[in-house]
Formats: structure tokens, C-alpha cells, sequence
């Protein structure tokens, strides 16, 4: 399955990367190395800083074995066959001093099933998310319970699938270049640097601390700010949420109506349940937002919306080839920063309602 | 005596280093085999996505157990589309020129399903048998299903162009679309099955498919569609009619076009940078 990613059909690159020191510098801090993708998000800050700080061995996970975190990435990363994140998974492995040999045997065992029952269950559990979405929490929550994992654990594996759905999604739909992180071990002063970025790179991957104070947001997602309060992951969850929503690229209202239609295609209710207020408070009646979202369409929308209402729909069971080529057709009809940052809600979205539908159960 | 040390601690660096050799030449082997299997394994699976949704052949290799896709109830819509007059085309052609027309119709039609998140169950002679939201959930899958009907319509307009340039006669469609409960998974023998849509939902839309000739519309729909679909599309409705196998005479609509949206103070055009 892993081989078969690497020769995954990737479009052209429908995005061009900038220069941001602000995002660059922040990228380095959060991971210790340049981060060589940030550049194509900086039009739109809050997704540039997200993608490097969301990443869950960054200081986010307390209980979760970061090598069970790192696999379940991995399943559902070839689940949503992005084969960015695949490419990259493998190259920061093969940075910290994993060579490509063991990688591939790694991802072998992943393939076959053949690891410790516990961590299987942490991967079929990302697989199921993935594939089927929030129906199938309930079951695939039993079975990591029968599995032994705890209250605590469930969270941050809901945490990992949330975020790799996420990032798979934002590098997917844009077609981020693959080949710099393809190319890496190939390279001779990458091959000189390894030991030297492997090491810098360890040293900002550690496990979490509590927080000081707990986050606290404003709704619709304050709920699943709080599922977090305890950990470090409810202040990035925080920080991600509050900016998107401060970003003014696109209206408020356009961005809920995005992760309405995603809840809608998952059949998630606690997202519908905890959107439903916000559009009203956007000034819009429940009969019309029930148009929208059943027909994805309505004479309620600006063209902006218009565009992007179906567009969300696209990118909750996509296959990459197609999602970037609807995307390229929606880039020609959006400027840069707004197709960037539909892109970033869309993932949001995604990875949302995966999460939101597993705190149910963690307790 | 220290020679003596030299020399075997030689010979043995020396056979250590040979059985280093030979167990990586093993393990090089060993991959080499991995991999050539690794890649028949892919080019089976691409194969078998021939045969059914790639989801189902998926979920069945990593199953163990034969229940690996254990029918589940769902509500889908189903579509049977038909060629018109097909018997008549086959009596016109040879079997090779028919042959050709049928891939190429088969061929755009399926292009049309996917396109919309349908997927094509089986192809039945000339017919084709499509569901939508039978594999995965899908609450927009009325509106799909109308709207891959419409988008057929106009690939058999452009197809017959084609056949025209080749003297070839014009191809005619019937679509039945209708929308209801099932059963949707793996039904077959031991020896073979394939991914269906169980139940009466889909006889009911077969029966509509073959309404369409006794209306002379080439779409139509149930009721159970028409109250899901947009406003948007552009139906009449048409008088109720007995059919085959089911009690309570069917009422359809026929699917004339979709409106476009009204234009409001809201239109403005966003423009790309």
C-alpha cells in the first residue's frame, strides 16, 4: 500500500509558496527545523502556523505512546491516500536516523497488522475514523476500550486521526510538491546534515506538559476546547480556532456554513447541534440554512458561498486526483488567500467532526 | 603465539564478514521477492476495483473472516438505465461494430455515474444498474442521482454526434431513478459475488426505467426523489401507472432540466488573483 502512494498521480502545484519570516521563524520554533511548506500557507497565517503546530509529538500528547501517535498517522494518511504526508511521515523517520530499509519494514507491519494488540487497535481505530467517519465511533471506541486504552489515551488518538485528517487534507487539495521530501535521502548534504536535524528535531519532540490555565474558547466548538482542558492540546485547539475565526479572508459566515455541510455529509449532530446558533446568529433562519445544506445551493448565498458551500462537500470522501482537479477549477474563480483558507476550513472541518464524535464516548 | 592469535582472530573477521555477505545477499533476495509481491498485489487490487467499488475490495484483503462485508441497511438511490430500441440496433450491426458502440456508451455513462458519487453495480447487457449512497453515507444523493441522469442526457447527445461521423444510428436512453431502503453489501455464492443493493427499491426503479417508454420521456422519477431534489429541477408530473410486482399503480415525474439560480443583490462575481 505504501509503495503504491509514492506513485500516487499528483497534480501540478495550484499554490505559490512566499516568503513570511513571521511564519518561517515560528515553523522553526515550533519544530526545531525550517519547515520547507510553511511558505505555501503564509497567505493565510493562522493555517500556516497550524500546520506546524497542530502536529501531536510537538509537546501535545502526555499519555499516548508517540510511536502508536506516529503509526496511526501513518494508517490514516494511506487511508486518505496523501501522498504529501506519506512522503514527509518518511522523510522526518529517515531524519532522526531510521533508514529507508526499516521505514519500509515498519510500514510492512503496518500493512500486515503484525503489532502489539493495543497499538493495532489505536490503527484500526484511525483506519475506521477515516474511512467511515463519526457512524462508526461508537464501535470502534468499544474496541479500544476492550483493547485497555484509557479515557485519556482515546482523546489523543481522537487528537492524532483529527489533526492527520487535517493535514492530509491541506496538502492534498492544493497538490503541495512531494518530491523535495522524496528526494531528501538522495541528497548528499541532506545525508551530511542528517544526524544534525535529526537531533534538533528530537529536541522539540517531547511529550506534553499540563497547562497553567485550561483553554477556553468562545462557541460554537467551546465544548471541544474543554474536552482538552487538562492538556496542551486544548491550547493549540484554542489558538487554531480563535485565529480562523479572527481571519477575515473569508466571513464568518461562509466558514460556518463550510463545516455545516462537512457535519451534514459525516451525519455529525453534536456539529450540527453546535453550528445551528452560530448561522442564526449570522442572521440566518433555520429554514434557509436547512436549504443550503440540503441542496448545497440557495438564492441565500453570496458567490463566494456559492462556490465553496459544494466545494466543502468535496472534500469529505475524496480521492486526490479529483479533488485537485475540482480545486484547480475553484482557484481559477478565488484569489490566492481565500481558495487558502477554504482550503484550511474544509480540513478543519474534517478533522472536527471526527474528534467531536469520539469525545462522546471518551468520557 | 601472538601470530597465531592474529591469524585466527583473522579467519574469523574474515568468515564473519563472508556471513555478513551471504545474509545480506539473502535479505536482498528476500526484498527483492517482497516487493515483486507487493506489486501483484497492487496490480490484483487495481484489477478486482474493476469488478467492485475499491472501498469493498479493500475492506475484503484486510478482512479475515468471510463476513468481511457484512450486508448492511442503508437507504440509497437506485438507478437502471437502458438503451432504447437496442434490439433493433443489434439486428443493424455486426457484433464487432456493436460491440464498439456498447463500450463507448457503457464507457461515458460510467464516466457520468462516477463523476456524480454514484457507482456502477453491474452492467446488464445494454442496461446499467447504478446506486448512489449505498457505500458510503451521502444526504445529497437524490440531487446527485438527477443530476448524473441530466449530465447522461447530454453525453448520449454528444456520443451520437460522434456515431453520426461514423454513419452510425443515434443512440436513445431511459432512466428510472427511485430511492429507498436496502440492503447493501457482499451477496453472492462462496464462488462469487458482488456488491449490491438489495430490496425493492431496486425493482421499483427497473419498473420505472421501463415507464419511461410508455410516457416517452427518457427520466424518471419517484415520488420519494422528486420530495428530496431541489426545487431547482424542472419535473412534470406524469399519471400514475400499474407495473409488474408492485400492488399501488406508480407515480413519476418526468426530469425536463435544472433551472438556474435567480440572480440577487447578492451576485457579484469573486474574481481570482
Amino acid at each position: 500500500m505504501g509503495n503504491s502512494l509514492a506513485r500516487q498521480p499528483w497534480e501540478a502545484c495550484l499554490i505559490e509558496p512566499r516568503k513570511d519570516r513571521a511564519v518561517e521563524a515560528f515553523a522553526r520554533r515550533t519544530q526545531g527545523v525550517p519547515n520547507p511548506t510553511v511558505g505555501y500557507f503564509a497567505s493565510v497565517p493562522w493555517l500556516a502556523r497550524a500546520t506546524c503546530e497542530l502536529h501531536p509529538r510537538y509537546g501535545l500528547l502526555m499519555h499516548l505512546d508517540p510511536m502508536v501517535a506516529d503509526l496511526v498517522g501513518m494508517a490514516v494518511t494511506q487511508e486518505n491516500s496523501c501522498r504529501f504526508c506519506y512522503t514527509a511521515v518518511r522523510a522526518m523517520m529517515w531524519s532522526q536516523g531510521i533508514d529507508t530499509a526499516r521505514i519500509d519494514r515498519i510500514e510492512e507491519e503496518l500493512a500486515r497488522g503484525d503489532l502489539p494488540e493495543r497499538t493495532l487497535a489505536c490503527v484500526l481505530f484511525g483506519r475506521a475514523q477515516s474511512r467511515s467517519g463519526p457512524g462508526a465511533a461508537h464501535g470502534a471506541c468499544e474496541a479500544l476500550r476492550r483493547a485497555g486504552v484509557s479515557g485519556d489515551e482515546l482523546k489523543e488518538i481522537a487528537y492524532a486521526v483529527a489533526v492527520t485528517d487535517f493535514l492530509n487534507r491541506v496538502h492534498t487539495i492544493p497538490a503541495i510538491p512531494t518530491r523535495p521530501f522524496e528526494r531528501m535521502p538522495e541528497q548528499w548534504l541532506m545525508r551530511l546534515l542528517r544526524p544534525l536535524v535529526g537531533r534538533l528535531m528530537r529536541r522539540r519532540m517531547r511529550m506534553g506538559t499540563p497547562p497553567s490555565t485550561p483553554a477556553v474558547t468562545a462557541p460554537p466548538y467551546h465544548d471541544l476546547v474543554g474536552a482538552y482542558a487538562g492538556s496542551p492540546i486544548g491550547a493549540v485547539l484554542q489558538r487554531t480556532l480563535d485565529a480562523m475565526w479572527a481571519s477575515t479572508i473569508l466571513s464568518r459566515r461562509c466558514k460556518l456554513l463550510m463545516l455545516a455541510v462537512i457535519a451534514r455529509g459525516l451525519s455529525c449532530e453534536s456539529c450540527a447541534v453546535r453550528l445551528g446558533p452560530a448561522l442564526a446568529g449570522e442572521g440566518l433562519a433555520p429554514d434557509a440554512v436547512e436549504r443550503i445544506l440540503t441542496h448545497l445551493d440557495a438564492a441565500e448565498l453570496d458567490p463566494t458561498e456559492r462556490l465553496l458551500v459544494p466545494f466543502a462537500r468535496e472534500t469529505i470522501w475524496y480521492e486526490p486526483q479529483r479533488i485537485q482537479r475540482q480545486a484547480r477549477a475553484l482557484r481559477e474563480k478565488l484569489p490566492e488567500p481565500a481558495f487558502v483558507e477554504a482550503i484550511g476550513v474544509a480540513g478543519l472541518g474534517n478533522g472536527l467532526c471526527r474528534m467531536a464524535a469520539i469525545l462522546g464516548c471518551a468520557g | 603465539m601472538p601470530g597465531l592469535v592474529v591469524a585466527a582472530s583473522l579467519l574469523v573477521a574474515a568468515l564473519l564478514a563472508v556471513a555478513l555477505a551471504l545474509e545480506r545477499q539473502r535479505s536482498a533476495r528476500l526484498r527483492a521477492h517482497l516487493d515483486a509481491n507487493a506489486r501483484e498485489l497492487e496490480h490484483l487490487q487495481q484489477a478486482c476495483s474493476r469488478l467492485a467499488p475499491e472501498g469493498v475490495v479493500q475492506r475484503l484483503i484486510e478482512a479475515s473472516g468471510d463476513d468481511a462485508v457484512e450486508p448492511e441497511r442503508k437507504v440509497a438511490t437506485a438507478m437502471f438505465i437502458d438503451v432504447v430500441g437496442y434490439t433493433a440496433l443489434s439486428e443493424r450491426l455486426e457484433p464487432a461494430q456493436l460491440a464498439r458502440v456498447l463500450n463507448g456508451y457503457l464507457q461515458r455513462m460510467s464516466d457520468v455515474i462516477h463523476e456524480h458519487r454514484g457507482h456502477v453495480s453491474t452492467f446488464l447487457g445494454d442496461g446499467i444498474l447504478a446506486y448512489f449512497g449505498a457505500l458510503r453515507p451521502n444526504p445529497w444523493q437524490c440531487d446527485d442521482a438527477v443530476s448524473a441522469a441530466l449530465a447522461m442526457r447530454e453525453a448520449v447527445t454528444h456520443y451520437n454526434a460522434e456515431l453520426a461521423r461514423d454513419q452510425l444510428p443515434p443512440l436513445g436512453i431511459g432512466i428510472g431513478i427511485h430511492r429507498g431502503p436496502g440492503l447493501a453489501g457482499l451477496i453472492g455464492s462462496r464462488e462469487r459475488s458482488e456488491f449490491a443493493f438489495v430490496g425493492p427499491t431496486v425493482n421499483i426503479a427497473a419498473r420505472v426505467q421501463g415507464l419511461t417508454r410508455v410516457h416517452r420521456v427518457d427520466i424518471l422519477v419517484t415520488a420519494p426523489v422528486r420530495e428530496e431534489i431541489d426545487a431547482r429541477f424542472v419535473v412534470d408530473a406524469m399519471p400514475a401507472e400499474a407495473v409488474k410486482g408492485i400492488a399501488e399503480p406508480i407515480a413519476t415525474w418526468a426530469v425536463r432540466a435544472r433551472a438556474a439560480m435567480p440572480a440577487t443583490a447578492r451576485d457579484r462575481e469573486p474574481t481570482a488573483s
